[in-house]
């Protein structure tokens, strides 16, 4: 047992000393904020998009556009002019010369048809183009009824729009995670699940294959079981991740109650925007340190068996291509997972013990889940975890030894026997 | 005669399709520098591995230290050298030492000790700190000398130690390896260098396409495989020396000269009886001598045969 912990602890002690330790205790965070913060900057900044109002409209439509465009605070409207020959023309060369980000050309088909056209350098933002379709839908549907006779007091009242709140319910109680909340928590923690997961299952491999290379591994092997020596391995690299996790945990913390003034000087956008993650509930927490450790310990395995079988970092490297894949399901299903919690397909996810320790707190965050599903899907991945390692030190056992060619199903089969 | 402190006992392994170790029996008596001799691929570091318990026998057992249970049980009492070496790159030289230690299930604090001691004795105690990349391939090799040893085993199982060495560090290696033997250390060493096991080993055992050939003391393996001729000078009278010649039980060939004969022994024939014989005879000798083979020329004889057998098997 003694030498068991002194595995622990050398693999703990010595990545915790390693330059690279450090550099992502501190580059995750930023990498995190700066993928929470880069869009919203992006949306605020240069939101403001100079545009022209080319207005073939015979009435007021052409300015009302022009006005609620502007007080939307996405778009600048540098100028409205009325269709006129060889317009087009000059406010395209205008956008080439980058004077202009876009033009829009409505005209009275735009109120009895919905015909507008919008010509810009960049039609890709979502954001711009759900901003114009608003505006023009809005002031559309408001001269059509104007021209049918409404009286325009009646269409503004008609116009209150619904201030629809979402409240998640978690277990039957009423949770103040907004929708928002839970989609960006959800996320990030398949996110932060599937990086570690993987950073730390590499770690592992990397730490087997370098045993396996110097034959330190023989001498080690000789003094203590393979078994102990990988779950030692596995152990150690694991605390390392956890130390990881609490520096982020404080860091992150710290960066919260400090948002306001971090989020005032990076973005003109207003705090309680720029973070909707402030709100983690423990269960969620719990949920999350629950699948990361079942979830490090089944790929730890798996990467320490890739390891094993590898003789040189390249063989490693393509042998572990279908460890990442298998992790990188869940990964790729967040979307889904997120938008329909509750569907076959997720249940399945949370179900796999390969899959579940991504799907299921993604699913936790995105909906309520029933204390039987949790429990079903945790023993699964309890078993999963007992039967992978099972094999997986199999194959460590014979492979450490093993140099030359990687090993064919068929001979990684005979060793799992042997 | 005691216990040996490792004994093989008709040991066999076998990996996919071909035996690398075939009912290898040896006994290595405690004390003795024990040469495990053999070509490449002939069941060597197989054999090594096996009293380690770094794999397991197909059939056979394995007895340490009087008792039954392979290495890992008497981890602590056992040395290792590899035959590939390697140490944790990136790991300063003092932990490296420390851990290893640690895994002989020394205390932490002792082994830092021990390691501290070691490393200056054999002047690296100025590294200790370093990373183990930084050092020259001979201080890294030393490095690796220390771990075999630090725990104080009392076997040492020594795999091709000399194997990639310049002359200086095989001296030094050499010189290690005598050290511990004054200190009673038991010592296992396989090498396919003869000159260096004819020099250190007391007892060997040669080895070839996992079988055993020969095996004894050193003295023994030249009496019976080398050591069969005899020359010999006579002064003026040759006395009875042409009857002792002739005498089939104690001599096959004979090669006279007159005054100078060279001899080949009769199978189980003591060149000491040869010798009494002649003295009796009246002859006056001025030369006797026993024309040992070296080791390298029995090996050769032996192994080549082995070899050849094993080709002309179907």
């Amino acid at each position: 047992m003694r030498k068991f912990w002194a595995v622990v602890r050398r693999e703990f002690v010595e990545r915790v000393r390693s330059k690279w330790f450090w550099l992502s205790a501190v580059l995750g965070p930023l990498v995190v904020a700066a993928i929470l913060i880069i869009p919203l900057r992006l949306a605020a900044s240069g939101g403001a998009k100079r545009i022209a109002v080319v207005d073939g409209s015979t009435g007021a439509f052409g300015r009302r556009v022009a006005d609620s465009l502007a007080r939307g605070g996405a778009f600048r409207v540098v100028a409205r002019q009325p269709t006129r020959t060889g317009l087009l023309d000059s406010l395209t060369r205008e956008v080439g010369a980058k004077r202009l980000d876009g033009f829009l050309i409505v005209t009275d088909a735009t109120v009895e048809t919905g015909a507008a056209e919008y010509r810009a350098s960049n039609v890709s933002s979502l954001r711009d183009i759900e901003e114009l379709r608003r505006v023009l839908g809005l002031l559309a549907v408001n001269g059509r009824l104007e021209r049918a006779g409404v009286d325009p007091g009646t269409v503004r009242r008609a116009q209150l729009r619904i201030n629809l709140q979402t409240k998640k319910i978690s277990g039957s109680r009423t949770t103040g995670e907004s929708a928002a909340e839970s989609f960006w928590l959800a996320y990030l923690m398949s996110m932060v699940l599937f990086v570690v997961i993987a950073v730390y299952g590499v770690n592992v491999m990397s730490s087997v294959l370098e045993e396996k290379t110097t034959r330190m591994v023989e001498v080690l092997v000789s003094s203590l079981a393979p078994f102990q020596l990988m779950f030692g391995k596995v152990v150690g690299v694991g605390a390392v991740s956890i130390f990881q996790f609490a520096i982020w945990a404080v860091g992150g913390r710290l960066v919260l109650t400090h948002r306001a003034a971090l989020v005032g000087s990076l973005t003109a956008a207003e705090p309680q925007m720029a973070f909707q993650l402030p709100h983690v509930p423990a269960s969620t927490a719990a949920i999350l340190v629950a699948y990361f450790l079942g979830g490090f310990f089944l790929y730890s395995a798996m990467f320490a068996a890739v390891g094993a079988m590898a003789s040189n970092e390249q063989e490693a490297r393509q042998a572990q291509q279908p460890v990442m894949f298998l992790l990188m399901i869940a990964y790729l299903s967040v979307f889904a997972l997120a938008n329909s919690p509750g569907s076959t397909y997720a249940v399945a996810l949370s179900l796999i013990p390969f899959t579940a320790p991504i799907a299921m707190p993604v699913r936790w965050a995105a909906g309520s889940l029933g204390a039987r599903e949790l429990v079903e899907s945790l023993g699964l991945l309890a078993l999963g975890i007992v039967v992978v390692t099972w094999i997986a030190a199999r194959i460590y056992r014979v492979g450490i030894l093993m140099t030359g060619k990687r090993p064919n199903l068929k001979e990684l089969a005979r060793w799992i026997r042997a | 005669m005691t216990a040996p402190i490792l004994a093989l006992d008709s040991v066999t392994k076998r990996f996919a399709g071909h035996t690398a170790v075939d009912r290898l029996s040896l006994a290595v008596p405690e004390g003795v520098i024990f040469g495990l001799l053999g070509p490449n691929g002939a069941g060597k570091t197989t054999s090594i591995r096996m009293i380690l318990d770094i794999i397991e026998p197909d059939e056979g057992g394995v007895r340490l230290f009087g008792g039954p249970g392979a290495g890992r049980a008497h981890s602590a009492r056992i040395g290792y050298l590899p035959e590939e070496r390697g140490l944790y790159r990136k790991m300063r030289v003092l932990d490296v030492l420390v851990f290893l230690a640690e895994m002989k299930g020394v205390e932490r604090r002792a082994a830092r000790h021990k390691a501290l001691t070691w490393l200056e004795r054999l002047g690296l105690a100025a590294w200790r700190l370093r990373r183990v990349d930084e050092l020259s391939r001979g201080m890294q090799q030393k490095v690796q000398f220390i771990s075999t040893i630090l725990h104080e085993p009392e076997l040492v199982l020594l795999d091709e130690p000399f194997a990639g060495l310049d002359p200086v560090n095989a001296q030094i290696v050499k010189d290690s390896v005598l050290e511990l033997h004054r200190a009673g250390v038991t010592i296992l060493l396989s090498t396919h260098i003869m000159e260096q096991a004819e020099k250190l080993c007391d007892e060997l055992c040669i080895v070839a396409g996992g079988r055993k050939l020969v095996d004894g003391t050193l003295s023994d393996i030249k009496r019976t495989h080398g050591g069969r001729h005899l020359v010999i000078g006579l002064d003026d009278g040759a006395g009875g020396a042409p009857a002792v010649f002739a005498d089939r039980g104690l001599v096959t060939k004979v090669d006279d000269y007159g005054h100078y004969a060279e001899l080949e022994l009769a199978p189980g024939a003591d060149a000491q009886r040869v010798l009494q014989a002649l003295v009796a005879s009246g002859a006056r000798l001025s030369k006797f001598e026993v024309q040992e083979a070296s080791l390298n020329k029995i090996f050769i004889d032996l192994v080549g045969t082995d070899a050849a057998r094993a080709e002309a098997r179907p």
